[in-house]
């Protein structure tokens, strides 16, 4: 492999008759990195995603993967799940995994499972072992019988944790143990490039932080990531961000780099409800915070005259990422609205 | 593609509903329209009236079958028999010549009925009877020309033509399916949308739901059956001779059958397509076995028992008998009977199945509801 | 505070002197399959009050139980009648054949409100969502964040005293999101019992009570706060995942390992400190890991 990235769009546009989804977009994955897509619903991400994948071709602009146009080829060395998860809800895991690994051209179990190993103390909805890094035998016991009988042996390329679901049907399986399998289905071919969409939607917190062990695992192997998201918690997993809005790109960073020095407001009232009304009649945008509320984009003193003499606690703090993330896409959006 | 071969195959095996309408039907076509199916009519009832009764009961050969015998009746007796589909022809005795009343609405029968008639009269017919019959009727009339020669009268559709018929049958399978099929599917969409959990906790009444949902299915299913009769009278001129209250009441009962047996089906059914499946499964049936295009009388009797099941059956005999006979209510008691007794079987079942769903926390509401007992083991 | 297992039940701040609508030791049994073992939930009025825990954890069977679409086998529910309670079910509850405002109408007339209070303020929600424009799209037409939006005015077009919602952010863009928890700040602020069946913790921190489920059990219960006071034992941040023993108490975490050193009472496993990993405060998120942990290790111990 060149040392060139695993997958770039140079200048990036698409249109569908006068809409533009995706305009002038860069963007770029390396080896061992993990990217973060984050953006509003129709803000490109997906349709992006599909131009990556070759599934959509440009109306201006270049992709490259390996350095190549996408291809059939350059498809066999991309894992991708989406977000539905490309699972057959009436076939086992089992045979979920032996007609990609047929699809795929390896012997099912043939280059063994990465990414997870047995491990005890999984939680039961989500829990997922990690591996000792990359590099497991590619082929090396030279097992290239058909699928049948080193399939039996290495179920097929599921790792040890699945084996006790691996002749369930998929349909039947909880969420969690599903996008484990599909995780396992995507990186069964052991692929350069993995494409992930939305991939932790829906699980808890402990299997969540499993299943991000498995991505970092990929990653420290030496594959890049490209990870779309609508959870903030899970920027911080993500080494770079690439925040979308209306097509465009808006910023990108890591997540600290993104936040800068943005602060918020947090007003801490009894009765919050009357603050609730007072600082919404005052057109200032507020968000429910546990204890207390935040209002993003203001200053203490607007704060303090719009809350009259109700008496509360205003102070500043930090913004998080996602009110950040608000304010450049509604900022993207003025421009847009200009250009 | 092998990949695809082996994943489709698998898929499949375990898609029960779809295996058994392409190994079912199949063997049902075949052992229908093989074995069960036909057009022959291999007997004929008849019902003779007038002093020559008994002795043609004696002597008429097959196909005829004699099932009812009156010395003392005349010919409003005997066309009342058959008015009330009590049988298929009638001899009328005891007049110059004997006459003969045929149903026309029994299309197959009828002409079964002609064929063997003529060949009575042209002593084709198995060996002696023929001329023993010949001798019979032939009294009073010279002894030299052809003795058994009836006046023919067909009753009831003296054209024998096919719409006279099929239109009666139409209107069944309209109702058939708008209540079968077109019912399943749109309970199933509330399924299917997830909606009929928020039904559930919805201050709705399971029966409000439950007529709500097919209250526009009865309107649609009687509109469609309002222009099927309109258009078999005013174009193509099919006689509607009874009583429209008692072909009213008739359809009212069987649709009430048709929408238990949709909203049954959409109780089992996750989706659309396995609604369609199940609902086609019922149709077929009917339309081959419920006398609708083969007469009853000719399905082979091993198979001819199923029909006896099926609601259309029961319709047929109603609306055939009330558009081209005009039979009274008090003849069509055991179709009526049999079709309200269907219905309440299947609207119990489907208003329970419905209540099911719609109701399952209803002795908890309200504030503050007993403790139930706990049951089983906590994990 | 008890070390592993589960903590004992904290009931939220009071709240504000009214009616507590909720429920006590629901059982729920599929079979052999336990959904729910013994949950209890307390949900004060003008408050809202998260459920927090990831599919199959039993969030959805216990919005069921207190929505009424599904009798628990054991236990006690407490809540207003039909009339007074909106549910917004994890399918979203919503007719996708018909328009927005086809579907809100039909939700007034089923709730027997007055057509004219249903139409403003259906509007007025409509509008501060976002939706106006969209009023006469249909509902399967919408996008994911939209539709979410429409199912949550839909369950509170008729001002109820206990609005249930089940997972209705999970999925939806950041964008739909806000405009979400508008509404639902907005109901509580009306006086209304919300409880929030959520995945995502940063959105528990935002309630003013927090139940955290596994596998149908309560893992963790309280103010965000106490449930991170109870977290027992002590939290280090290292740059690698720990080898040996340790590895079965430490899950990655923002690029980094969180080791959860269970501290004196749980048998110390550590000898002294990891070479580069930091003591860090817990957070909700790190708490309730921790919870879950603690309750895989005891029983798998057992």
């Amino acid at each position: 492999m060149s040392g060139g990235p695993l997958a770039e769009c140079v200048g990036v546009t698409r249109r569908f008759g006068h809409f533009t989804a995706v305009s002038n977009v860069s963007l770029q994955v390396w080896p061992g990195e993990i990217v973060g897509l984050l953006g509003a619903n129709g803000a490109g991400k997906t349709t992006l995603i599909r131009l990556l994948l070759g599934l959509l071709g440009t109306s201006e602009g270049e992709v490259a993967l390996f350095g190549q146009p996408p291809s059939r080829l350059t498809r066999s060395r991309i894992g991708y799940v989406p977000q539905s998860l490309g699972l057959y809800d009436d076939l086992s895991p089992a045979e979920n995994m032996q007609f990609t690994a047929a699809v795929f051209g390896a012997a099912p179990g043939q280059a063994g499972p990465i990414g997870e190993s047995g491990r005890s103390g999984g939680s039961g909805s989500g829990g997922s072992g990690g591996a000792t890094g990359s590099g497991g035998a590619r082929g090396s016991d030279g097992s290239r019988g058909s699928g049948g009988e080193s399939g039996k042996r290495d179920r097929h390329g599921l790792p040890e944790s699945l084996w006790p679901y691996a002749r369930e049907l998929v349909g039947s399986l909880p969420l969690g143990v599903q996008r484990r399998v599909a995780f396992a289905q995507a990186l069964s071919h052991r692929p350069d490039l993995l494409i992930l969409d939305e991939p932790t939607s829906g699980v808890d917190p402990l299997g969540r932080a499993r299943l991000w062990e498995t991505i970092g695992e990929a990653a420290d192997g030496g594959a890049g990531v490209l990870v779309t998201t609508h959870y903030m918690e899970e920027a911080g997993e993500c080494g770079r961000l690439v925040i979308m809005a209306d097509g465009v790109v808006v910023t990108e960073g890591t997540a600290a780099q993104i936040v800068g020095s943005a602060r918020c407001v947090v007003v801490e009232a009894e009765s919050w409800s009357a603050a609730f009304s007072a600082l919404e009649a005052a057109g200032l945008q507020v968000a429910l915070a546990g204890r207390g509320l935040r209002v993003p984009d203001a200053e203490p003193a607007v704060v303090r005259r719009a809350l009259g003499d109700i008496p509360a606690v205003v102070r500043q703090v930090p913004a998080t990422l996602e009110e950040r993330f608000f304010q450049l896409t509604a900022q993207g959006a003025a421009t847009k609205a200009l250009a | 593609m092998w990949a695809m071969i082996v994943k489709e195959f698998r898929q499949l095996r375990r898609d029960r509903r779809t295996l058994a309408m392409m190994i079912v039907l199949p063997v049902l076509l075949l052992v229908v329209l093989g074995y069960a199916a036909s057009f022959d009519v291999k007997t004929i009832t008849v019902a003779i009236s007038g002093p020559r009764a008994s002795a043609i009961d004696g002597v008429l050969p097959k196909p005829f079958d004699v099932v009812l015998s009156a010395a003392d009746q005349g010919r409003s007796w005997a066309q009342n028999q058959l008015r009330d589909g009590k049988a298929e022809m009638a001899i009328v005795t005891g007049g110059s010549r004997p006459l003969v009343l045929i149903d026309g609405s029994q299309l197959f029968a009828a002409r079964a009925a002609l064929t063997a008639l003529a060949g009575l009269e042209h002593g084709s017919s198995a060996s002696g009877a023929a001329g023993s019959v010949r001798g019979i009727g032939g009294a009073g009339g010279s002894a030299a020309g052809p003795a058994f020669a009836p006046k023919l009268t067909i009753l009831y559709n003296p054209g024998l033509t096919t719409s006279d018929i099929m239109i009666p049958g139409l209107c069944g399978v309209v109702l058939v399916f708008v209540g079968t099929i077109i019912t399943s599917l749109g309970v199933v969409r509330e399924r299917q949308s997830g909606t009929l959990e928020q039904l559930a906790v919805m201050p709705l009444r399971p029966r409000d739901v439950f007529l709500g949902k097919i209250v526009p299915y009865f309107l649609v299913a009687t509109v469609d059956l309002a222009i099927v009769l309109a258009v078999g009278i005013a174009i193509f001129g099919v006689p509607f001779r009874g009583s429209p209250a008692v072909f009213g009441l008739g359809a009212l009962l069987f649709l009430f059958v048709t929408l238990g047996i949709g909203v049954l089906i959409s109780s089992v059914s996750q989706n659309q397509g396995q609604a369609i499946q199940l609902a086609v499964m019922t149709l077929l049936p009917q339309v081959l076995l419920s006398g609708l295009i083969f007469p009853l009388t000719s399905i082979a009797a091993g198979v001819r028992w199923l029909a006896y099941f099926l609601p259309l059956t029961y319709f047929n005999q109603i609306s055939r008998g009330v558009m081209l006979r005009a039979e009274p209510i008090a003849a069509l008691w055991q179709p009526f009977l049999f079709l309200a007794l269907l219905g309440a079987i299947v609207v119990t079942g489907a208003t329970l199945r419905f209540r099911g769903y719609l109701a399952p926390a209803g002795r908890q509401r309200g504030a503050r509801p007993a403790p139930a007992q706990p049951q089983g083991a906590a994990a | 505070m008890t070390g592993h297992g589960r903590p004992a039940a904290t009931e939220g701040r009071a709240g504000t002197g009214h009616a507590s609508y909720g429920a006590s030791d629901l059982f729920v049994l599929y079979g052999k399959t336990v959904a729910l073992g013994g949950v209890s939930l307390s949900a004060p009025t003008g408050q809202v009050t998260a459920v927090v825990g990831g599919d199959g954890s039993g969030k959805t069977t216990l919005m069921r139980c207190l929505a009424g679409s599904l009798a628990p086998d054991s236990g006690t529910i407490r809540r207003p009648a039909k009339e007074r309670v909106g549910y917004l079910p994890a399918s979203s509850g919503l007719y996708p054949d018909l328009t927005v405002a086809e579907n809100l109408d039909f939700r007034a007339t089923g709730y027997g409100m007055s057509r004219q209070v249903a139409r403003d303020r259906a509007a007025e929600y409509l509008d501060r969502a976002g939706l106006r424009s969209a009023s006469d799209r249909l509902a399967g037409q919408l996008s994911g964040g939209m539709r979410q939006k429409l199912a949550v005015i839909a369950a509170m077009l008729h001002q109820p005293e206990l609005l249930i919602l089940d997972e209705p952010t999970t999925g939806v863009d950041p964008v739909s999101r806000s405009g979400l928890w508008w509404l639902i700040a907005r109901a509580a602020a009306d006086g209304c019992a919300v409880v929030l069946a959520t995945s995502y913790l940063d959105e528990a921190e935002r309630c003013t009570s927090v139940l955290v489920l596994d596998a149908g059990m309560p893992l963790a219960s309280g103010t965000p706060d106490e449930i991170v006071a109870a977290m027992p034992g002590t939290l280090r941040e290292a740059p690698a995942r720990p080898d040996g023993q340790l590895a079965a108490l430490a899950w990655r975490s923002g690029g980094h390992w969180r080791v959860w050193d269970p501290g004196p009472e749980g048998g110390s496993r550590l000898a002294g400190t990891e070479d580069g990993s930091v003591l860090i405060e817990p957070d909700l998120q790190d708490a309730v890991t921790v919870a879950a942990l603690g309750m895989a290790i005891a029983g798998g111990a057992s």
